[in-house]
């Protein structure tokens, strides 16, 4: 007889594996075949992960067909299963193992996409802050602006792709011209994605206050902010584009220049 | 009893999907009490804000599905905190889980997936529903699941093993009346029996849903697909358990191929009719 522990992981390696394995022995058939019982837990399983990536993917899933998307997704679930019990947090990964998925690699375009649409999941979802008051900022030396770190809104996000996905995203929502043509070569995007009030909303980017923003959202300082726009654009003022961020709502708190006895934090 | 315990005891609630927010929002529709699952409402958001609303005009239950209680891994601890955090927020009249497992490995299923009931599982389930309850700082209900397995070893009925945990941790038991139709059915056995076999104190809760009826290998089985309109031997059941328990706050449920909303509301309608001939049937005997 085999303990809570290791039943409980036999019947986890079943539902997510092919085999049903040592673990029928532990299930009573009650007039139908153990697997078949077993087989009624993979099925609920299975139908609410792929709902919720259906959820999470619609255009992914109306670009490559619901019937391929149930396909791969089913592969996924296998590779990758929830790591949380929180459904709006499944699927981060998908588009990584949509890239490297041999059946759909000639869509080159779908994992950008794919990225695109989580970023607008984990914008609609993510924890609540208020803006920062501006005026905490006043009276920093040069010196100390230069090594402050700026916290960005959680739900803000920056998607960087050769093609054109933020097309390709509004020719595929409910309402688009069905007839509409998205010319893949068209160019690329760089995208900011966000929360607005109850809204999620992405717009694109100039080349420079893409990598300013970018930098911060990533974690680096004020400095290698600066640097990563200067090097995407000669014209970069730091001042007009700091105030935009600010007057964005963009930034919820700062971390105080590093000195040898740790950052604090200002907010 | 008061008579404003009384019209909670003889009230019916809906479970809260988020199709239905907006229209919930703006109609605030006459039902007893909200209930969400909680594991929808752990971001921040449009999600939460409304929740922040809703609460202020009704009572809500707070019905967790990811805790694990049934599992043998150990507790997450940053989802046992993110729960806590909700029900700090939001306050609600009731809180529950579920009697089953989620997570092994490290791999979340999403999914209420059956234990084996014995006396190791039973040490296992009382000693999680007793930290959730200390984390929480008050007690919660614990639902029993719909089941489509049995275990070979498993001695313990599931109502008994329901009222032991009770026993033990001073939880109260969430009367799933169409779980114990559909487990009953499954396995051939009888669900006025399952409803005999649970101690009359302490149901906290009842949940009404409806089920589909499948075939597998040439027999019928019962799913709890929460897709339908409870199905009328389910009304019957549930007229039976307010004979034996009195008048519970019920909750009518319904997740998949999600109705009008009206349509939910209709079927809360009648479970309040039901309750509240049953809060008559208790105040007569009283009187007599």
């Amino acid at each position: 007889m085999p303990s809570l522990r290791d039943l409980e992981r036999d019947v986890a390696r079943a539902l997510l594996g092919e085999a049903d394995g040592a673990v029928l022995a532990s299930i009573l058939g009650d007039g139908l075949s153990p697997a078949a019982r077993l087989g009624v837990y993979r099925n609920h399983v299975f139908s609410t992960l792929t709902d919720a990536l259906e959820a999470t993917y619609p255009v992914v899933c109306r670009l490559v067909d619901p019937r391929f998307f149930a396909y791969a997704v089913d592969r996924y679930i296998r590779a990758c299963p929830p790591a949380g019990p929180c459904l709006f947090e499944y699927g981060e990964s998908l588009p990584e193992f949509l890239a490297a998925f041999p059946p759909c690699r000639h869509l080159q375009y779908l994992p950008d996409v794919a990225r695109l649409e989580w970023a607008i999941n984990r914008a609609l979802h993510a924890e609540d802050a208020e803006p920062l008051d501006p005026t905490r900022l006043r009276g920093l030396s040069p010196d100390g602006a230069a090594r402050l770190a700026l916290r960005l809104h959680p739900s803000a996000s920056f998607l960087e792709s050769r093609w054109p996905v933020d097309r390709v995203w509004r020719a595929n929502q409910p309402g688009a011209d069905p007839d509409g043509i998205v010319d893949l070569d068209a160019g690329g995007v760089r995208l900011e994605v966000r929360r607005l009030g109850d809204d999620v909303v992405f717009r694109s980017l100039a080349a420079a206050t893409y990598a300013f923003r970018s930098a911060l959202a990533a974690g680096g300082d004020l400095e290698r902010a600066v640097e990563a726009a200067q090097a995407a654009g000669p014209e970069f003022d730091l001042t007009q584009t700091l105030r935009e961020l600010l007057d964005d709502g963009l930034v919820v708190g700062s971390s105080a220049p590093r000195s040898r006895m740790g950052a604090t934090d200002a907010n | 009893m008061t008579e404003a315990e009384g019209r909670v005891r003889t009230s019916a609630g809906i479970g809260l999907r988020s199709p239905h927010v907006a229209e919930v929002m703006a109609t605030r529709p006459a039902v007893a009490f909200l209930e969400v699952h909680a594991e929808n409402y752990m971001g921040g958001g449009p999600a939460l804000a409304a929740l922040d609303r809703l609460r202020h005009d009704y009572p809500l239950s707070l019905h967790g599905v990811g805790l694990s209680l049934g599992g043998a891994d150990a507790l997450d601890a940053r989802h046992l905190a993110r729960f806590k955090r909700l029900v700090d927020r939001v306050e609600p009249e009731l809180v529950s889980e579920h009697l089953a497992w989620s997570v092994a490995e490290g791999a979340y299923f999403n999914h209420l997936l059956p234990l084996p009931y014995d006396e190791a599982s039973l040490d296992a389930v009382c000693g999680r529903v007793a930290r959730v309850q200390e984390a929480l700082g008050r007690a919660i209900l614990l639902e029993n699941p719909s089941r489509y397995l049995r275990f070979a070893h498993s001695p313990i009925p599931e109502p008994e093993f329901l009222a032991e945990l009770a026993h033990r941790t001073g939880c109260g038991l969430l009367l799933d009346v169409n779980n114990v139709y559909v487990t009953c059915r499954n396995f051939d056995e009888d669900p006025e029996a399952y409803l005999d076999a649970l101690e009359v104190a302490g149901i906290g809760e009842i949940h009404l849903a409806g089920h589909a009826e499948n075939e597998a290998d040439g027999r019928r089985i019962l799913i709890d697909d929460h897709g339908s309109a409870v199905a009328d031997p389910v009304w019957r059941l549930y007229t039976r358990a307010l004979e034996r328990f009195g008048p519970v706050p019920t909750l009518v449920e319904w997740d998949t191929r999600l109705p009008a909303l009206a349509v939910l509301l209709d079927e809360a309608a009648k479970a309040r009719r039901l309750l509240e001939a049953a809060g008559r049937r208790e105040r007569d005997a009283v009187a007599a």
